[in-house]
């Protein structure tokens, strides 16, 4: 019982390392949080089930889901951050511009969806169920593990191995810096904001499989659960990140399967505040979340 | 004309009970802490004072104050935490803090009746109770404003450091400020649970939050006017304008997005600051603007 909801735990946590991974990125790269994260992943959701629907293979859907969702994410960078980056009170304005986004594409699935609960077709996903050494696991799983352990690990790739990721750390260390040594910032914030966005369209698409339940809400969540997971791994640190979604994944579970229901939420957002009082800079942070009397 | 008045009296009574929360929001901001818990505290308000009085007995009035208290006294134990956190995660910590209390409201079926709410609370509070509070709501920020406390939220928010040289204690003016905020909005929660015969959880939620934040940045984080400009307009605007009622949360996004990044001092301070400077002639606005920015 216990292993088998510490492996249901592994799979909800790669589904959230998607979510908050690109949520991550985009705080490292410009330290602004962007509240439209949610959105963003929801129209992942809605894109794959309308490709879906429309007679499109899944994978066809997936991929369409990510590069929407990677286009949008780009989109509310221009035009909710950018012209707040140079104007000085940026971190204040971010969240209120970006929750403006968000309501913004919110009301679209809203329309688009007339408010409705939307499933994926039957047998989108076969239902196979395989057993070993006791443990049950779906296809579905099966497929939510390897395309959340692929993803993360191109990004890895990509981020770590490849120029563009040299430069994207460089734009992260220091903006200035990095333009003297010729990097050109905005071309960087245009690609760190598409593989965020791709990230979470993905996980939208593996979440809407999985509990197949597409609706205009089914962002916000998820957005607090970012939260949750970003200030445990580290503001802007993406092993932290990666790491803190799958102890956030089994402790979820666990919660769910051992602790009174209703209590879960309320467990974990108390778990967090604990984090920021005990460890504010996360299990892999920059030193910053202290304030100014904080050092003193 | 008496009936026309009658007709808007509803919006009145809404409009008095959101700029009430809008100045919570709005005196936290002031002076620099980065909270977003308003919504929070005011369903701790709420809770308590409908709690007391439905299940308890207790006179509406006595709840008023316990309320209050209770606000208070929850953003003081909160201001612990916020105190050694720096802006965006005070705003993450609160945001969470909004959740622990939908979630316990929720989860806690014997005492807050979870989530179905509390319902038959006896309305005792009118428009006229109402336009009393808002009255003596806005003549509290107004002292604030013009005292001593008032100037070192300002010069807090400005520039910690500077603050903090000039002998100003942030820690204490920040908690001041935020139990304060916790206590206006404890009392502002317990006015609707009054005025409206019922509760619910969800009511308390993220899209309460979007609301007020909207009408404090649509109208000014600094003025004493911008909360009541703010409110004013964001609340009037679906009524006057029919085919935008239907799209409310489509135009307050827009409205969030556009403030933000073109009038990022709301409506009211930036009118404001255009008078000022027209008064004080040419030289004038350019210092007031390196003042205000922080």
């Amino acid at each position: 019982m216990l292993l088998q909801q510490l492996l249901n735990g592994v799979v909800v946590g790669g589904v959230y390392a998607l979510f908050a991974v690109g949520f991550n990125l985009v705080f490292g790269v410009q330290r602004l949080l962007n509240l439209a994260h949610g959105a963003v992943f929801m129209t992942g959701a809605f894109v794959a089930y309308y490709t879906v629907r429309a007679g499109g293979p899944l994978i066809l859907g997936f991929v369409a889901a990510a590069v929407a969702s990677g286009v949008l994410a780009m989109i509310i960078e221009v035009v909710c951050f950018r012209r707040l980056r140079k104007s000085g009170d940026a971190e204040f304005g971010a969240i209120i511009s970006s929750m403006g986004a968000g309501m913004v594409i919110m009301t679209f699935w809203q329309w688009v969806s007339q408010t409705q609960v939307l499933r994926f077709p039957f047998d989108t996903v076969p239902v196979v169920i395989y057993r070993f050494w006791g443990l049950r696991v779906s296809l579905l799983q099966l497929m939510m593990a390897a395309a959340a352990i692929a993803i993360v690990l191109v990004m890895a790739w990509f981020i770590y191995r490849t120029a563009f990721g040299r430069q994207v750390r460089a734009v992260t260390d220091s903006e200035r810096a990095s333009m003297l040594v010729g990097i050109n910032p905005n071309r960087i914030y245009n690609l760190t904001y598409f593989i965020s966005g791709a990230l979470a369209g993905a996980a939208g698409v593996l979440v809407g499989l999985a509990f197949n339940n597409i609706n205009f809400t089914m962002g916000e969540p998820y957005l607090m659960f970012g939260f949750a997971i970003i200030i445990l791994g580290g503001l802007g640190s993406i092993p932290g990140a990666l790491m803190a979604s799958l102890i956030f994944g089994m402790v979820q579970t666990l919660s769910i399967a051992y602790l009174p229901s209703g209590l879960t939420t309320a467990f974990i957002f108390s778990a967090m505040f604990l984090i920021l009082l005990v460890r504010p800079n996360g299990l892999m942070g920059r030193e910053e979340a202290g304030s100014l009397r904080g050092r003193r | 004309m008496m009936n026309l008045l009658l007709g808007y009296q509803p919006l009145l009574d809404l409009f008095l009970l959101h700029l009430g929360l809008a100045y919570a929001q709005w005196l936290v901001l002031r002076a620099g802490v980065f909270s977003l818990g308003t919504v929070g505290l005011a369903a701790v308000g709420a809770y308590t004072g409908g709690i007391l009085v439905v299940t308890y007995g207790l006179p509406a009035p006595l709840a008023l104050i316990a309320s209050a208290l209770s606000g208070g006294l929850v953003a003081l134990a909160l201001s612990v935490p916020l105190a050694r956190l720096r802006g965006i995660y005070q705003a993450i910590a609160t945001v969470a803090f909004i959740q622990i209390v939908l979630s316990l409201n929720i989860y806690a079926t014997n005492v807050t009746g979870g989530a179905q709410g509390i319902t038959g609370i006896p309305k005792t509070v009118g428009t006229p109770l109402l336009l009393l509070a808002g009255a003596a709501t806005i003549y509290l920020m107004y002292a604030i404003t013009h005292s001593r406390l008032g100037r070192a939220f300002d010069a807090i928010r400005q520039n910690e450091a500077v603050a903090a040289s000039l002998g100003v204690s942030i820690v204490r003016h920040q908690t001041l400020a935020f139990v304060l905020s916790g206590a206006l909005a404890g009392v502002y929660g317990a006015l609707e649970a009054f005025h409206s015969y019922a509760l619910v959880p969800s009511q308390f939620g993220f899209p309460y939050l979007i609301a007020i934040l909207s009408y404090v940045v649509f109208g000014g984080r600094t003025s004493l006017w911008g909360p009541i400009v703010g409110t004013a307009v964001l609340i009037l605007l679906p009524e006057v304008v029919r085919p935008l009622a239907d799209a409310r949360m489509l135009v307050f996004g827009i409205l969030l997005i556009l403030t933000i990044n073109f009038l990022p001092k709301g409506i009211a301070d930036t009118l404001i600051e255009r008078a000022r400077g027209r008064r004080l002639g040419a030289r004038r606005p350019a210092e007031a603007d390196t003042a205000k920015g922080s």
